[in-house]
């Protein structure tokens, strides 16, 4: 199940362990980066695709597990693959609590690998889906009027028509009318649909 | 009487001459009265000479004291001019008592001899009754000498001469009696106003007290001293006719009591102390002694030394003492001071707690036996003696540790000093003795945690080293494995993608060359850093290895055994390193022998010169030994039977123990397990 539109970035200062996983991907049908740094990693500028990362553990400068947390404080949420030479117990459970998809010892076999690159670039996915999910409904809500937006809130509570009009002073036919359009311009079928929506907006 | 009648007129006047003379003869005596012998004798002679006209006369006198006789000789006048040698009295003397013998008393009446040709008639008289005053001889050339009015004359003259003589002698010896009596008394005089000047002079010296006294109890006189003493004065010792009683307190009378028996009785008392009161009412303590004048007599003199001062002194001296009991006895320490026959003569408070002893029970007790255990007692006996010769002690004025026994029995460790002084021509020996067993536990216990702690970083610096090598070899691992892979895929694709797939091999190829660079690299690093290279004992070093891992082998049931050879050669090394050799291999040799049941586990370490220059050492077990098969990889890198292993701990052994120019191998103990050798060369050149 390779996907030519994934990306999978190496982050190895070993150059033959480096080429050697990004040939096994290749391999595999993925589309491999390598980078001999953390450093190197975060200067690049890499394409808004779905993707994963691939890290050695003791890298020099930066090491993995601080990169990790580099990358979480910037928001920029990466499923990560962990590679080490001796994984001790302490070190995997501070990485797989800050998020690591997997913690793989030297050397590893390529099931091993392609799955936990499977389930990584699965895990952006559903990332991405999300977020795009939310960019949209964002998109939606600007185009509301301050009173439509008003009327969204409200009605979310589950509040009739009637007793909104009352909060916001005005009439209850008016109300209706301001409703229809939040409902066409933010695309919801239903009141569940917008109540759904308004969660996820966090409204 | 052969008297003829022509010579009667002749005999009458012979006769009345007899009697004159004999009327002379008695007059004598009273001439003599006061006068020396040899004045009368003198007299006598002369008297005899012309009464009797004799030709000689001789006179012997004996010696009342036994001295030298006193001779004298009278010749006739005629006969004394015609001598050409006048003969002194002893030749005279010495010639009758040829004649007439030794013997007075068998003296014949009349002899005749021949003097320088002519016959004289000799008449030896006795004076005295027995002649024991001495001799008179008279001599005549006369043939009828001696005719009877002659030897009446003679006898009569010999008469009062003796009378005449024991007066004399009466008299000197009265004389004698009182001049000596005179001569005693002058001395006497003389010794006792010279004595009484002395004893003036030592009262008047006023260097202590001094009274007189007398048995009824008045003190009749005292020097300024005794005055200055008691704070009385003079005048009041005059009217108040003080008496010694009044002087003393109630409680020293009866003390007094016996000293005046003793004055009685011996004519002295021995001095003793007492107290006086002074005038205000205080008392003033003073050493007295007195003595009478005379054997019989009531009058006497005694003296009074002030004490005070002494006393004083006395009293710092004994506050000093009780300070200095009290620092002592409050110590912490256990004193305990040692005469030089060996007897405890002082004991703290901390000695009994120490040492279970009491004060009591300690003094007098030998210190050898008291506190020092049975194997130290003759070098303690030893030292004790050579010190005394000699002046000098290994174990004095400085801190030594030592064991020291208890009442029970039981051995202690203690902190010991023992210091030697000198009073008078004696010394004493105080030792201070601090139980230090809690601290030696202490400092054990110190030593097993850094011991451990030792353990535990040479044990984690050990893992520390297997973490990077295991990341140093994993990495190229990981590349192979990872090539292997892809190769295999690219060759699978449909078509074979053959270029990758020999790109991928290429990549194998380079991974696995770096990591058998990485191996040679790590062993290089051993090789590299033996050169911290210094003399070595190598059983300090395995010693130093048994305080590291001995606590963990003994943990796993192994009993572990040395046998280190004495006066090994010294080995030129890296200390660490070659501790971690033979760690290595204690530790492989528990390990091996953890599965061994129902047999002893034994560890020995053994350490011995070979004949070739070289120091052996072995480590055995009692495991079960190396499987023939693996014999050949025993030391080869990443080889391993254990689960936990890494391979690694043979072959850095062997890199280290070859960088050492030495060589380590493997052999079969007997009679089961194994045993792992090395050999270093002994440093030739010292």
């Amino acid at each position: 199940m390779s996907d030519p539109d994934c990306i999978v970035f190496v982050i190895d200062d070993d150059s033959l362990v480096r080429d050697s996983v990004a040939d096994l991907l290749n391999s595999a049908g993925f589309t491999a980066r390598t980078f001999g740094s953390a450093t190197e990693f975060v200067q690049s500028q890499r394409p808004d695709v779905p993707a994963c990362l691939i890290l050695d553990v003791e890298l020099p400068g930066i090491s993995g597990l601080d990169l990790q947390t580099e990358l979480t404080k910037s928001g920029i949420e990466m499923p990560i693959v962990f590679l080490t030479g001796h994984g001790d117990i302490p070190m995997s459970v501070r990485a797989m609590k800050a998020g690591a998809v997997e913690f793989l010892t030297k050397p590893f076999g390529k099931q091993k690998l392609l799955s936990a690159i499977k389930e990584a670039l699965l895990r952006d996915g559903e990332v991405r889906k999300q977020r795009s999910e939310s960019f949209e409904l964002q998109k939606r809500l600007a185009t509301l009027t301050p009173r439509e937006r008003q009327v969204l809130a409200l009605v979310v509570t589950g509040r009739l028509n009637k007793q909104i009009a009352g909060e916001l002073g005005t009439t209850d036919v008016t109300i209706k009318v301001h409703r229809g359009r939040v409902m066409r311009k933010m695309g919801a079928d239903s009141l569940a649909d917008l109540v759904r929506m308004a969660e996820k907006l966090k409204i | 009487m052969d008297v003829q009648p022509g010579d009667v007129a002749e005999e009458i006047k012979r006769l009345q001459r007899c009697i004159r003379d004999l009327v002379s003869l008695f007059a004598l005596p009273a001439m003599w009265s006061g006068a020396e012998p040899y004045q009368i004798v003198h007299t006598l002679l002369d008297a005899l000479l012309r009464m009797l006209q004799l030709d000689l006369v001789y006179v012997r006198l004996r010696d009342p004291g036994g001295g030298v006789p006193l001779e004298m000789v009278r010749f006739a006048p005629s006969r004394d001019q015609a001598a050409q040698h006048r003969p002194q009295p002893r030749e005279i003397g010495e010639v009758f008592k040829h004649w007439l013998g030794a013997d007075p008393r068998a003296w014949p009446p009349l002899i005749r001899k021949p003097i320088e040709g002519r016959d004289i008639s000799i008449v030896p008289l006795g004076l005295g009754l027995q002649g024991e005053i001495g001799q008179i001889v008279a001599g005549s050339e006369r043939a009828d000498f001696p005719r009877q009015t002659e030897r009446l004359i003679l006898s009569v003259a010999a008469n009062q001469a003796s009378i005449g003589l024991q007066g004399a002698q009466l008299l000197s010896e009265q004389k004698q009696v009182a001049l000596a009596r005179e001569k005693a008394e002058a001395e006497l005089r003389e010794r006792a106003t010279g004595l009484e000047a002395k004893v003036r002079r030592l009262i008047d010296a006023n260097l202590m007290g001094i009274f007189t006294w007398n048995t009824e109890g008045r003190i009749i006189e005292a020097n300024e001293t005794f005055l200055n003493t008691v704070q009385w004065g003079r005048e009041d010792l005059a009217s108040a006719g003080m008496h010694w009683t009044d002087l003393t307190p109630e409680e020293w009378r009866a003390r007094d009591e016996m000293a005046v028996s003793d004055v009685m009785a011996t004519g002295t008392a021995q001095p003793y102390r007492k107290e006086y009161f002074r005038k205000d009412g205080s008392r003033v303590p003073v050493l007295v002694g007195a003595a009478r004048f005379e054997e019989r007599g009531s009058d006497g003199v005694a003296f009074a030394l002030d004490l005070t001062e002494q006393k004083h002194a006395e009293e710092a001296f004994r506050r000093v003492e009780e300070q200095a009991r009290s620092i002592v006895d409050s110590a912490l320490d256990a004193v305990v001071v040692m005469d030089a026959d060996g007897m405890i003569r002082d004991w703290n408070k901390q000695a009994e707690e120490t040492f279970g002893w009491t004060r009591p029970e300690a003094l007098g007790r030998r210190m050898v036996d008291t506190i020092i255990p049975a194997h130290y007692r003759l070098a303690h006996e030893k030292g004790l003696e050579q010190f005394l010769k000699t002046g000098q002690g290994p174990v004095l004025n400085r801190r030594i540790e030592i064991t020291a026994l208890r009442r029970d029995g039981a051995e202690f460790p203690v902190e010991l000093t023992i210091t030697p002084l000198k009073s008078g021509d004696a010394w004493t020996f105080s030792s201070f003795i601090r139980d230090i067993t809690a601290r030696r536990q202490a400092q054990e216990d110190l030593r097993n945690a850094q011991a451990e702690l030792a353990h535990v970083n040479r044990v984690m610096t050990m893992g520390e080293l297997a973490a990077s090598i295991a990341h140093e070899v994993n990495q190229p691992l990981a590349a192979i494995v990872a090539s292997g892979d892809s190769c295999t895929a690219w060759l699978q694709s449909e078509p074979p993608n053959l270029e990758k797939a020999r790109a991928a091999a290429d990549r194998i190829v380079q991974a696995a060359t770096q990591a058998s660079d990485i191996v040679r690299r790590i062993r290089a690093l051993f090789k590299k850093t033996t050169s911290i290279s210094t003399p070595l004992e190598i059983n300090e070093v395995i010693a130093e290895t048994i305080s590291l891992a001995g606590g963990e082998v003994q943990r796993k049931g192994v009993s572990l055994n040395t046998a280190l050879a004495v006066n090994l050669p010294a080995v030129l090394g890296d200390r660490v390193q070659l501790q971690q050799v033979i760690l290595n291999l204690m530790i492989n040799a528990t390990e091996a022998m953890a599965g061994v049941e129902n047999q002893p586990r034994r560890l020995t370490i053994q350490s011995l010169p070979s004949g070739t220059g070289e120091v052996l050492v072995s480590v055995a077990d009692t495991g079960p030994g190396i499987d023939p098969q693996h014999t050949a990889r025993l030391f080869a890198p990443f080889f391993t039977t254990k689960a936990e292993g890494i391979g690694m701990g043979l072959s850095i052994s062997r890199s280290i123990i070859e960088a050492h120019g030495g060589r380590l191998w493997a052999a079969a103990n007997q009679p089961r397990g194994a045993v792992f050798h090395f050999a270093l060369p002994f440093v030739t050149n010292a």
